[in-house]
């Protein structure tokens, strides 16, 4: 059981990566992913390597307004960070996002008014684009905006499930309050509409991504050995 | 006389439970907290299928009472929870037990008590500076200087090791007089 966590460090989130994965070892994480929109600025990234029994991968977080600044973004990060995040705020950026083979996981923002569209789904398919399950509105919302969240991920979870997308969970912990043990994720997952099988893959999925980066690709199934 | 056949009784679990928080919290608010969290959670039907009890707790570590039928619930609902009466907090489980002996004797190792209260120290450097609050093991608590720092996680302190004050050095982490 390998359950992976993405997170945010500082200057972004108020926690230091190091401290970050300590708390992620404490709670029987076996690797942390730190996804900083700007990870050339993260706070002392080298002090990682004194925490011992886990890894810590350093990926990206991408936000962009538009898809033409996304593409420029993603084929500048690619080759630099194992692990690249898209946060999309808008449909034209998430369909731009699907359509991207460089893309590792896809994140609807939280405030998304609409699920995921059809023609989205399809093209996160056939380039391998992960969706991201966000659960921090679960914790953080209450009430009739918490509703309203849940009900759109249940339709993206049946999306998903239909063309049978890889999923990732994850809380977008900024500091070690934010983070939560795997079954406490996959409880909370389940009450979003997830199967517990479902969960628990969804958490091993960013160790698949990463081991699946490291290794030398061309384009989509071509591989130089 | 025995109210209940033995087949009717109700079974239990408990649930013990760790508080993180930046500062004590108290049991009646946690408790309230809980009710609250399950309430907005799954309703007051879910609530009356659940029947929540909390019967210890010490201001970090604590025992909780529920259903054994609804334990991924219960775990959701701690899971939650984000702040106790205004104080950032998170609620972890440690074990779940069909006991209060078991789960006890498992899951609550002795208390050792924590301080919050700064010890006056300070941490200077380039990128961050402020007065340590509360240190445990290699983990750090920072009330930083500038607000602007903890802005986007609603948390007051900055969690930092003592390997990022070492600057790569084990013998020397960055305080004015070691910690």
């Amino acid at each position: 059981m390998s359950f992976y966590e993405c997170l945010k460090a500082l200057p972004e989130g108020s926690d230091s990566a190091s401290r970050l994965a300590l708390a992620a070892k404490h709670l029987g994480y076996q690797g942390i992913v730190v996804c900083n929109a700007e990870p050339e600025k993260t706070f002392w990234p080298r002090a990682v390597s004194n925490v011992k029994g886990i890894d810590v991968a350093f990926g990206v977080q991408v936000n962009a307004a538009n898809p033409r600044l996304l593409k420029s973004r993603i084929s500048f990060l690619r080759g630099r960070f194992p692990f690249i995040l898209v946060h999309a705020s808008s449909d034209e950026v998430i369909r731009a996002a699907c359509e991207d083979p460089s893309v590792d996981v896809l994140v609807p923002a939280d405030e998304a008014r609409y699920p995921l569209g059809i023609a989205s789904a399809k093209a996160a398919k056939q380039n391998q684009v992960a969706v991201g399950f966000n659960l921090s509105p679960l914790i953080r919302f209450r009430g009739s905006s918490r509703s309203r969240w849940l009900d759109i991920q249940r339709r993206n979870i049946e999306l998903a499930r239909k063309f049978d997308l890889s999923m990732i969970i994850t809380t977008n912990a900024r500091s070690h309050l934010d983070l939560r043990s795997p079954r406490d994720l996959m409880a909370m997952a389940e009450v979003a509409g997830f199967e517990p099988s479902e969960a628990r893959a969804a958490l091993k999925l960013p160790e698949r991504l990463l081991a699946l980066n490291k290794r030398n690709w061309l384009g989509p199934g071509v591989e130089l050995l | 006389m025995r109210s209940k056949l033995p087949v009717l009784r109700p079974r239990r679990r408990y649930i013990a439970f760790e508080v993180d928080s930046e500062e004590t919290v108290f049991a009646r608010d946690l408790i309230g907290e809980i009710h609250s969290a399950q309430v907005s959670l799954f309703g007051d039907k879910g609530a009356a299928q659940n029947r929540l009890k909390l019967i210890t707790f010490d201001g970090r570590l604590g025992l909780l009472r529920c259903s054994h039928a609804h334990i991924q619930e219960t775990r959701a609902a701690l899971a939650s929870i984000y702040s106790i009466c205004g104080i950032r907090a998170a609620c972890h489980v440690k074990g779940v037990s069909g006991t209060i002996k078991s789960a006890t004797e498992k899951y609550i190792p002795k208390l050792c008590k924590i301080s919050l209260e700064s010890d006056g120290r300070r941490i200077e450097l380039e990128e961050v500076s402020g007065c340590i609050i509360h240190i445990h093991g290699h983990e750090i608590d920072l009330c930083p200087d500038d607000r602007n720092w903890t802005k986007g996680s609603d948390a007051r302190y900055l969690g930092l090791t003592s390997f990022d004050l070492s600057g790569g050095h084990d013998d020397a982490d960055g305080t004015a007089d070691g910690l």
